[in-house]
């Protein structure tokens, strides 16, 4: 019987002095964590935009957050409420109901720079909201500007791949054409599934326009050798293909649906679906934005 | 000194992990398809075997022999946990690369095995060689395993295309895997018999 306790007591003792060291090391190294990862944040946003390693960001070059929340009213009815930058550095909460009619705009106290702060900015909007009502954070989307006029967004987007969830970011220009596909987060196996990082898989998506979009398939059939030449930047320059022919062989290849990779079909459509599904909602949804925007005479940033 | 240099050695051929002892073959059959991904997972078992084996070798007498097992699987949870969240702050790109890996480490048979074995029993500097040599000699046996799936299952070498084609596609599968092991541990065990005009024992044993 005393046995049964020195056991029970030991095992105790190494499960605290582990969980403390576990706390310690959490609590030192959790805000430069974070600063690293918004760092990487930034830069996957900047070079989706095609300002990526060396290339000079232009200074009037601006990207706007644009939060969505899904907020449940104290009545119980559900409503979307857009946490929106306007002039003069200053933030707004937009509420709309489910089919985009704009319900009211409640100016937020939040700086600009700290709304990317999940903690301030949900302080901030549960400051406005009547009691009773609950709000939960959806999304983030980016918007890039530059002198006043909009040249593309950023959209973050999720997908079940072949173990856990890809996290994947897609760049499109005003007029919804692909501009490019980051994967921010995949535990896809490496050798197989991980070849959706490489830039020959990413950029089969570049240059698709949303009606392509939405009948795009993966289909499986070897990449043709010239097009995945043409995809990566690095086995183009390796084979001595001029701009013009590289932009040749992406034309000729524009409508092709996506090759799957070899042993990698699951992750394949993942990616496709993901990317596809991702566009097509926040078509949908910015279009909605739009229009309430402009309904409520709002002054955005963007 | 040579007595620890020989626990290094020990580790990389004798009783190398993978060929020789058998242990933790899930991941060497897992991740091995090129060898960049055998030298990142094989790194990070360096660092947490030899952590864990200091830590188990320190702290061998406050562990009761009853629970000695769940103790190491929470030491070397621990150790994977805090390496977990110091690289990226210490190296965010090279977190990027070895994220995937470092998280696998928990389960592995190797790492528990060798404290067992070596850690709880001997002192803190052979326990530090020997986790040091168990470590290497799997990144030797991951690097050696990956470079000949790589280069017969994609005509690469480190991402550098060599040959231009896939002479055997089936070496980045899984089944591909089997047999390149397969054939290495068999190389060992011919080695062995030639050398010693022994059958091996140990090898290959399950």
């Amino acid at each position: 019987m005393k046995e049964i306790f020195k056991i029970t007591l030991s095992l105790t003792v190494v499960c605290i002095v582990a969980s403390l060291i576990l706390g310690f090391v959490y609590a030192k190294t959790e805000h430069a964590r974070k600063l690293n990862d918004e760092k990487i944040e930034q830069q996957t946003i900047q070079s989706l935009l095609g300002y990526g390693a060396g290339a000079k960001v232009p200074s009037d070059l601006k990207v706007y957050p644009v939060y969505r929340y899904v907020i449940t009213t104290e009545k119980g009815e559900t409503v979307l409420g857009y946490v929106l930058p306007i002039k003069d550095n200053k933030v707004v909460l937009a509420e709309m109901d489910l089919s985009g009619n704009p319900i009211r705009v409640t100016p937020i106290s939040v700086e600009l720079s700290a709304l990317s702060d999940k903690a301030a900015r949900d302080n901030a909007i549960n400051a406005v909201l009547p009691k009773g009502s609950k709000s939960i954070y959806a999304q983030t989307i980016f918007v890039a500007d530059q002198g006043g006029k909009r040249i593309g967004y950023v959209v973050p987007g999720v997908t079940q791949g072949f173990k856990s969830f890809i996290k994947l970011m897609v760049s499109l220009n005003p007029d919804f054409t692909v501009t490019g596909v980051a994967v921010t987060s995949a535990e896809e196996d490496p050798g197989l599934g991980a070849e959706i990082q490489k830039s020959f898989f990413r950029n089969q998506f570049v240059g698709k326009t949303i009606d392509l979009l939405k009948k795009l398939t993966v289909v499986k059939e070897p990449l043709p050798p010239n097009y995945a030449a043409a995809l990566d930047p690095a086995k183009a320059k390796a084979k001595g293909l001029t701009p013009e022919q590289v932009k040749e062989i992406k034309e000729k290849h524009l409508k092709d649906n996506i090759y799957a990779l070899t042993g990698a079909t699951i992750s394949s459509r993942a990616m496709t679906n993901g990317v596809v599904n991702t566009v097509k909602k926040f078509v949908y949804r910015l279009d909605k934005l739009n229009e309430a925007i402009k309904k409520e005479q709002l002054s955005v940033a963007f | 000194m040579s007595s620890n240099l020989k626990l290094i050695w020990n580790g990389l051929i004798p009783e190398n992990p993978i060929f020789r002892l058998a242990l933790s073959m899930c991941p060497a059959v897992a991740v091995t398809t090129s060898v960049e991904n055998g030298l990142m997972l094989g790194l990070a078992v360096v660092f947490v075997q030899v952590f864990s084996s200091c830590t188990v070798s320190i702290f061998k007498s406050f562990i009761h022999p009853r629970i000695r097992i769940p103790a190491y699987v929470i030491v070397i949870a621990l150790w994977v946990t805090v390496i977990d969240m110091i690289l990226p702050v210490v190296s965010p790109d090279v977190y990027k690369k070895v994220e995937l890996f470092v998280k696998l480490i928990v389960v592995f048979a190797i790492i528990i095995s060798r404290l067992e074995l070596f850690a709880s029993k001997e002192p803190l500097i052979p326990s530090f060689f020997d986790g040091l040599g168990m470590g290497f000699g799997f990144l030797f046996g991951l690097c050696l395993i990956g470079a000949i799936r790589e280069f017969f299952g994609t005509g690469q070498l480190f991402g550098y295309d060599i040959l231009g084609f896939n002479p055997l596609l089936i070496m980045v599968l899984p089944a591909g895997g089997f047999f390149v092991i397969g054939f290495i541990m068999a190389t060992f065990n011919w080695l062995e018999y030639k050398i010693t005009g022994k059958i091996p024992t140990s090898g290959g044993a399950h």
